[in-house]
């Protein structure tokens, strides 16, 4: 996909229904949104909201039922099967709420999981990365532990090495920090900054507060409808002053 | 997706759950196990067989008088049949398409030498006999046309003769009595073993004109010759000379049930082997298909259960790039490693009771030689390998087409 000048997400009156035998749940509407290259966005709103599902869209393992949803100017909705797998591979990458490891495989073989089905990545470079990966969310220790012997915080740290493995343009997290305490918490939400200064967008869902002032903007979301788009002019540097005064 | 992690995605799948991929294999272990036992025995009988009519020599044809059921039958010689008559002989002797006509005779009583008695077959016949009957001798000689015009009291013994008799004593001119008649052993043949149930070592032949005057007989119990060339030809001649000569009308269905006699041959031994190996073929060949079909749907229900299990884990390839391609290849060559590793366990069982059986049974008989059909080994296992591919695809298509998130959300 060839570097433009177009925003790296783009959604025009993006909508989206779920149906179960001949029920439809409309659960998005007219979502307008425009994401740049290098954002840290945080996504917020009450249980049911449509975050989740706002979330899975932008990051193609979900189809939207209308309007549109231009990735680098390009429609998501002509895209092919393997066009989407190839951006699933090296464009994008999830945080899930739920961490989906493999149960049965250690830290390391979790996070080279998208090694394997990365198109460019040569095998000789996957040790270094997963290597890398591990070190970066501090879990160098427990890589040959089975994924189901971790703690919450650990497994959720392992998502995230999982998730920057691949260097991917987009990182999508979901409430990355809901199933930590806040110790855990502020190690991940140190990690997904850091991405963020390394050229990362990280799109981010949480439902607390303080999660969300990590991030420079946050849209909030409120029965499928954005009902708040601010772009908190506090840089990072003015928040670190914020935190010294105090 | 490299061809390395793809195999060795797979390789984890399959070793996973061991005891059930072990369970799943079964049918495919018992159906390629089974091939390969049968094609195995299948062919040490059919070796012992050949053997044996190499022994009766390829190209000799018997007759024998009475005609009790259809050819091949029992091959004992009846004595009390008299259908047979030296004219019939002397009349055989005109035709053209067989030759080295050797009438026999079976003389009633034993043999003694010494102390040691035994019950021998005996037999009176021209020295034909033993070219037929692919007859040698280990010590001494044959008897020849001149013990023959003589009407020599000579004879050859078998080996099992010679040994009962003589022990390790040399048999050569020693004088035995049969039939209350002093004969010199001029000849000890070599051992064939068990043919066709007959034990042919057991045997004492002495020249037909001798074993003619002993018993005053007019009539042949058995008739031995070879065809020249083409058997059908020679079968017919024999058959047309013998039912003219003796009045007979051939049955209308062409069968010889109103012969008098009977005229077998090794040749039709070797068409009715023929004939068994082919409906033995089949039957192995239906057998492989019925357990190979039914372990495919093992298979297949097993890939689809392990499908359904991994849902999430298939959601979750999926999500960080897996292609429709990656995943039905994966599923695929798990399914066909069950099926191979599942025949490779089946050819190791059926190798090994192939050979126990070859062990147990080359103790009652020598010429059962432990033998395995490479080609039915090699068709086995491609079956099998097919099997995975067949019975593999509808869970492989089903996993591939599994929508990501839909498959993380699976519960
Ligand atoms: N497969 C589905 N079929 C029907 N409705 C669905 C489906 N998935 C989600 N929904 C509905 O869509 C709505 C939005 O769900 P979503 O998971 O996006 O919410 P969320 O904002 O992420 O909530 P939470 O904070 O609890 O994670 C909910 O009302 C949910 O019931
Ligand atoms: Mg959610």
């Amino acid at each position: 996909m060839p570097e433009n000048d177009a925003p790296l997400i783009e959604t025009k009156n993006l909508q989206k229904s779920y149906f179960n035998e001949e029920l439809e749940t409309p659960v998005l509407f007219n979502i307008d949104l425009t994401i740049k290259k290098n954002e840290f966005v945080a996504i917020m709103g009450p249980s049911g909201s449509g975050k989740s599902t706002l979330m899975h869209i932008l990051g193609f393992l979900d189809h939207h039922t209308g309007g549109e949803y231009l990735f680098q100017g390009q429609l998501a909705h002509e895209m092919d099967e393997d066009t989407l797998s190839r951006i699933r591979a090296t464009r994008v990458s999830f945080v899930f709420q739920a961490f989906n490891l493999l149960p049965r495989a250690s830290v390391e073989q979790n996070v080279m999981l998208p090694l394997i089905y990365h198109p460019t990545i040569p095998e000789s470079e996957r040790a270094e990365r997963v290597a890398k990966a591990i070190e970066t969310v501090g879990l160098t220790h427990r890589k040959n532990n089975l994924s189901n012997q971790l703690s919450g915080g650990e497994k959720q740290r392992t998502a995230i090495a999982r998730a920057l493995v691949t260097e991917p343009d987009i990182i999508f997290a979901d409430e990355p920090t809901g199933n930590l305490d806040s110790v855990s918490g502020i190690q991940v939400m140190s990690a997904l900054q850091e991405l963020n200064e390394a050229g990362h967008t990280i799109i981010l869902v949480t439902h607390e507060k303080s999660t969300a002032e990590h991030a420079e903007r946050i849209i909030e979301l409120f029965d499928g409808r954005i009902t708040k788009d601010t772009t908190e002019f506090k840089t990072r540097k003015a928040k670190e002053e914020d935190s010294l005064q105090k | 997706m490299l061809i390395r992690d793809l195999f060795s995605t797979a390789t984890k799948g399959v070793t996973v759950n061991r005891m059930r991929s072990l369970l799943t294999m079964l049918g495919i272990i018992i159906g390629v196990g089974a091939v390969v036992l049968m094609t195995g025995v299948g062919k040490s009988v059919e070796g012992v067989i050949l053997g044996q009519i190499d022994i009766m020599g390829p190209q000799t044809m018997i007759i024998s008088p009475g005609n009790q059921g259809p050819e091949g039958g029992n091959a004992s010689m009846r004595p009390d049949f008299d259908a047979l008559t030296f004219e019939d002989v002397k009349a055989l002797r005109t035709l053209s398409t067989i030759r080295t006509i050797a009438p026999g005779i079976i003389v009633p009583g034993d043999a003694q030498y010494e102390q040691e008695k035994v019950d021998p077959m005996l037999v009176g016949s021209t020295p034909e006999y033993f070219q037929n009957q692919n007859i040698k001798v280990t010590q001494g000689r044959l008897h020849d046309q001149q013990d023959e015009e003589a009407s020599s009291f000579v004879v050859v013994i078998g080996s099992e003769i010679a040994e009962d008799l003589f022990f390790t004593r040399n048999p050569i001119g020693k004088r035995i009595e049969i039939a209350g008649r002093k004969f010199t052993v001029i000849g000890v043949l070599e051992s064939v073993g068990m043919v066709f149930f007959q034990n042919l070592d057991n045997r004492i032949v002495m020249p037909f004109s001798t074993a003619v005057a002993i018993t005053n007989r007019t009539y042949a119990d058995i008739v031995t010759m070879q065809a020249v060339d083409d058997f059908d030809i020679a079968f017919a001649d024999v058959r047309a000379l013998l039912r003219q000569r003796h009045s007979i009308t051939p049955a209308e269905d062409g069968s010889v049930d109103n012969d008098d006699f009977l005229v077998r041959s090794a040749a039709q031994a070797e068409a009715i082997l023929g004939t068994v190996s082919i409906s033995l073929t089949v039957f192995i060949t239906m057998i492989a298909g019925i357990s190979l079909f039914v372990g495919g749907i093992g298979i297949m229900n097993i890939m689809l259960v392990s499908v359904t299990e991994r849902t999430r884990e298939i959601g979750l390839r999926k999500a960080v790039g897996a292609k429709r391609k990656d995943i039905l290849f994966q599923i695929l060559i798990e399914s066909i490693f069950l099926t191979l590793i599942g025949g490779c366990i089946g050819i190791v069982i059926g190798i090994v009771l192939d050979f126990l059986i070859a062990t147990a049974v080359g103790k009652f008989l020598a010429d059962y030689e432990f033998a395995i059909s490479l080609g039915a080994i090699l068709l086995a296992l491609a079956m099998a390998v097919v099997t995975g591919v067949i019975f593999g695809l509808y869970p492989a298509r089903k996993a591939s087409l599994l929508h990501p998130i839909e498959a993380l959300r699976y519960e």
